[in-house]
């Protein structure tokens, strides 16, 4: 278990080159990893950084360019002798059977075992348990992993790499699906084990996140490693950060682009309730839900995730039905959480699912016109800034945030009396994030009623125009865009707010 | 289709082929006997003289239709393991509608198409049941198939020992002359003695018009885009159950035109065990020949030369060796594709 030289070097990718096809992921990728420290990856959606980092843990195998382990070089490299040197990846898409307990889960590939073989799950649980410790966390060891919300199995897989003794912890983007709570915990946990002698590597969108808690951030752009350099705590250099990820001029405040003020609105538009939601229900997950939205009226939905919203959005898009309660509104279109599963047929070509559900547009006499669909395509392809400009591009192949403008195209082509976005910019880079948040004000301002879920409350400030609170299932505040973090944090938590 | 795809589809047709010359090679020369030899015996059986190339067309044509019938469910992310069972019932609708007395004073341009019809309406039927069940409870449709396929077999049986078929007979009655349908050997007599009929015409419109269902029509595009995804299509507002049950009806339609092969272009009737194994070899068809329907045809004739090669070298090994090969192609191309992988492994969804 070799795992650092001593100048505290962990793990280093040097001239790392990998190309998909067409795409030239890293060119040329350069990292070093030291223990004891938080090592961010910062870069726009497509930028590499997780396929950099996959090279890192041996779970895709470069084209070119060495891997250097504990100050070795790594004569052939893949999954099962990164885990034999101790490096881990906490996958953005969790690797984990919801079937299982957290203890099967925890075990599973590294089983303690005595005898000829068989499990001995009492040393199984005896380590897990100081793992848990050690992190600080607790987790039921016998509950089934299906049962866990996202930020508790976030934890389990972290546990999973550490009960193999993981020396190099690589997380990507591990904060997307948490709430600001969740998420400075995670930095708690991730700081033990960062003092603990680990060296830690996040992928991340959030800088702030990175001026908040890593001690050195590496800058990527286009599959090109940009440097890497200690974060200054408590200065700007969060916006000349955010300058070099775009590669452009130092970017304005991103949310001083457009202040709820300062967006188009609709005079003298009647005020007409556009989505009225009545006292739904289900399971227990919603608890009779009201609420309306106005047309042209920007409305967030706010909460610790797990609160009842991602249900909202199923019922709302007609995937769940809810044992009691109504919507009244005309054409709702939903943009859901889960793009990858509910948004988008991967395998299909990008034109393909612009128009995914409105085939019949392109259909004469039962057959398919695809040169009208590539028309089409191409069109909206131009007007949402779609990279790969290719309507014949499988939606695999792009970028998340090229994958969620696709998702969004298509609902706001069907233009919707309601749009409801479920965290609009999840995971995606600046520049398409601005892009998305620019057609979601266009919508409201052509008289669209427009419910924002998310968990990114600097989003919801920005594009809404009120701000309800759910908890448990129910709509237990409805605030002012302006409301500050501790209001509406009390709110979430269900608490008053501190004086 | 992009590059790639077509990249990893000759690989995995490549190897199912080399796997099974290697498997061949092994297999004869445990026998004691040359692999060239014998391989060469297995060519003058079948491709090597007019008859024997007319022999495999026959044995190749209802393959083709359960082949064509596996790819509209593999399309659709169904598993249709039931062709058997459709195929059964399908043949068994045939002989008895083709024996009805106004059958046989129909002239044959009306009597045959309306038995191909009574076929693929006794097929698809017989699939409705496992695509019900899919529709409305997600039960499993591999469950469902197998399920059919049993049922099948137990009315088949019932109904002929219960006096359907011709006394003292596990068969029925002949059906109408002017519901057979023709030999080949009347169009192209070289083919003389053969089996082969023009029901494999029938195969052949029926491949094509799969394929091409699935490009350019919508609800052909539709069912495929919901084999890929059926999640973001049924958040879309894509009838998705109701497409899964189209598709497995249209699949078990498929299954039941085999019977066109065998009961219309060569028996003349249906009896007990006609076409059985069509419907299992149709998934080996569907794997090797993928998503075209030039690929599904070669597929049905290279199934179709190894069940007529079998006889020709049955002096020298055992004709059991071509269904080893049989199983070593299904085996190597199920290894080599990820498509049938992810098919397989899939659980049911819209549950």
């Amino acid at each position: 278990m070799s795992s650092t030289d001593a100048s505290g070097l962990a793990l280093r990718l040097a001239r790392i080159d990998k190309r998909f096809g067409e795409l030239q992921a890293v060119r040329r990728g350069e990292l070093e990893v030291r223990t004891r420290l938080i090592h961010a990856v910062v870069g726009e959606n497509g930028a590499g950084k997780s396929t950099l980092l996959k090279i890192a843990a041996g779970i895709i195998a470069a084209d070119g360019g060495d891997v250097w382990v504990g100050g070795e070089l790594q004569a052939s490299y893949d999954a099962r002798r990164a885990q034999t040197l101790g490096v881990a990846m906490v996958q953005q898409h969790f690797a984990l059977f919801g079937s299982l307990s957290a203890l099967e889960n925890i075990m599973l590939g590294a089983e303690e075992t005595r005898g000829a073989g068989f499990l001995d799950r009492a040393r199984g649980r005896s380590r897990a348990e100081g793992v848990l410790a050690s992190l600080g966390v607790e987790l039921d060891l016998d509950r089934k992993v299906a049962t866990f919300g996202v930020g508790d199995k976030q934890r389990l897989e972290i546990a999973r790499a550490l009960y193999r003794d993981a020396r190099v912890v690589i997380l990507d983007e591990p904060t997307a699906v948490l709430t600001p709570l969740e998420s400075t915990a995670l930095y708690a946990t991730l700081r033990r084990l960062a003092d603990d002698g680990r060296a830690v590597v996040v992928v991340t969108h959030h800088l702030d996140e990175v001026e908040a808690h890593a001690d050195v951030v590496t800058v990527m752009r286009r599959g090109e490693t940009l440097g890497t350099r200690a974060v200054e705590r408590g200065t700007a250099a969060v916006g000349l950060l955010a300058a070099e990820i775009v590669g452009g001029e130092p970017l304005p405040e991103l949310h001083a682009q457009h202040e709820p003020s300062a967006r188009p609105r609709v005079e003298g538009q009647p005020a007409l309730v556009k989505l009225e939601v009545k006292g739904l229900t289900l399971g227990r997950a919603l608890r009779g839900v009201s609420l309306e939205v106005l047309a042209g009226e920007i409305v967030g939905v706010a909460g610790v995730l797990g609160n009842g919203q991602s249900e909202l959005a199923l019922v709302l898009g007609g995937l769940a039905v809810p044992d009691d309660g109504e919507v009244l509104a005309g054409a709702i279109e939903v943009v859901h959480e889960d793009r990858q599963t509910a948004g988008l047929v991967l395998d299909a070509t990008v034109a393909e699912n612009l128009a995914l559900g409105d085939l019949t547009r392109f259909t004469r006499r039962g057959l398919i016109d695809d040169d009208a669909l590539a028309t089409s395509a191409r069109e909206r392809i131009a007007r949402f800034d779609i990279r790969p400009p290719d309507p014949g591009a499988l939606a695999r192949a792009l970028s998340g945030g090229n994958q969620q403008k696709i998702v969004l195209a298509r609902a706001l082509a069907r233009e919707p009396a309601v749009l409801v976005v479920a965290h609009p910019t999840r995971g995606v880079d600046l520049v398409a994030a601005r892009a998305i948040h620019q057609q979601i004000l266009a919508a409201a301002a052509r008289g669209t009623a427009v419910l924002v879920i998310g968990a990114d409350l600097g989003e919801l400030r920005l594009l809404c125009d009120r701000i309800l609170v759910m908890l448990r299932g129910r709509v237990v505040a409805s605030l002012p865009p302006t409301a500050d973090d501790a209001t509406l944090g009390a709110a979430m938590l269900g608490r008053e707010a501190a004086a | 289709m992009t590059a790639p795809r077509v990249g990893q589809e000759a690989i995995a047709v490549t190897t199912a082929l080399a796997a099974a010359w290697v498997a061949f090679a092994v297999l004869v020369w445990l026998y004691g006997e040359s692999p060239l030899v014998v391989a060469r015996l297995l060519f003058d059986g079948t491709w090597g003289t007019a008859y024997g190339a007319g022999q495999v067309i026959f044995k190749a044509t209802p393959l083709l239709c359960t082949g064509v019938a596996v790819f509209v469910g593999l399309r659709a992310g169904l598993f249709n393991i039931g062709g058997e069972g459709q195929l059964a019932i399908a043949s068994l609708a045939v002989g008895i509608a083709g024996h009805l007395g106004f059958v046989g004073a129909l002239p044959s341009f009306v009597a045959v198409p309306l038995l191909i019809a009574v076929a693929a309406v006794a097929g698809g039927a017989w699939a409705l049941v496992p695509a019900m069940l899919r529709a409305r409870f997600g039960a499993h449709e591999v469950i469902g198939t197998i399920m059919m396929n049993r049922v099948a077999d137990s009315l088949v049986g019932a109904l002929l020992g219960g006096g359907l078929a011709v006394a003292g007979s596990v068969r029925t009655a002949d059906i109408a002359p002017s519901a057979h349908m023709a030999r080949l050997d009347a169009v192209v007599p070289a083919l003389r003695g053969s089996a082969a009929s023009t029901a494999v015409f029938v195969a052949l419109v029926l491949a094509v018009a799969a394929a091409w269902g699935f490009r350019r029509t919508r609800v052909g595009r539709e069912v495929v885009l919901i084999g890929k995804n059926p999640v973001a299509c049924e958040a879309v507002h894509i009838p998705v159950r109701r497409r899964i049950a189209t598709a497995l009806v249209l699949s078990g339609s498929a299954a039941g035109l085999a019977s066109a092969g065998t009961v219309l272009g060569y028996k003349g009737y249906f009896e007990m065990g006609l076409g059985a194994g069509a419907g299992f070899g149709g998934i080996a068809v569907a794997l090797l020949g993928r998503s075209s329907a030039v690929g599904l045809i070669l597929a049905a004739l290279f199934f179709g030369t190894l069940q007529q090669g079998g006889l020709a070298i049955n002096g020298h090994v055992p004709r059991e060796v071509m269904n080893v090969l049989e199983g070593v192609v299904i085996l190597a191309v199920s290894l080599s594709d990820a498509d049938v992988r992810r098919t397989f492994t899939r659980g049911v969804v819209g549950a």
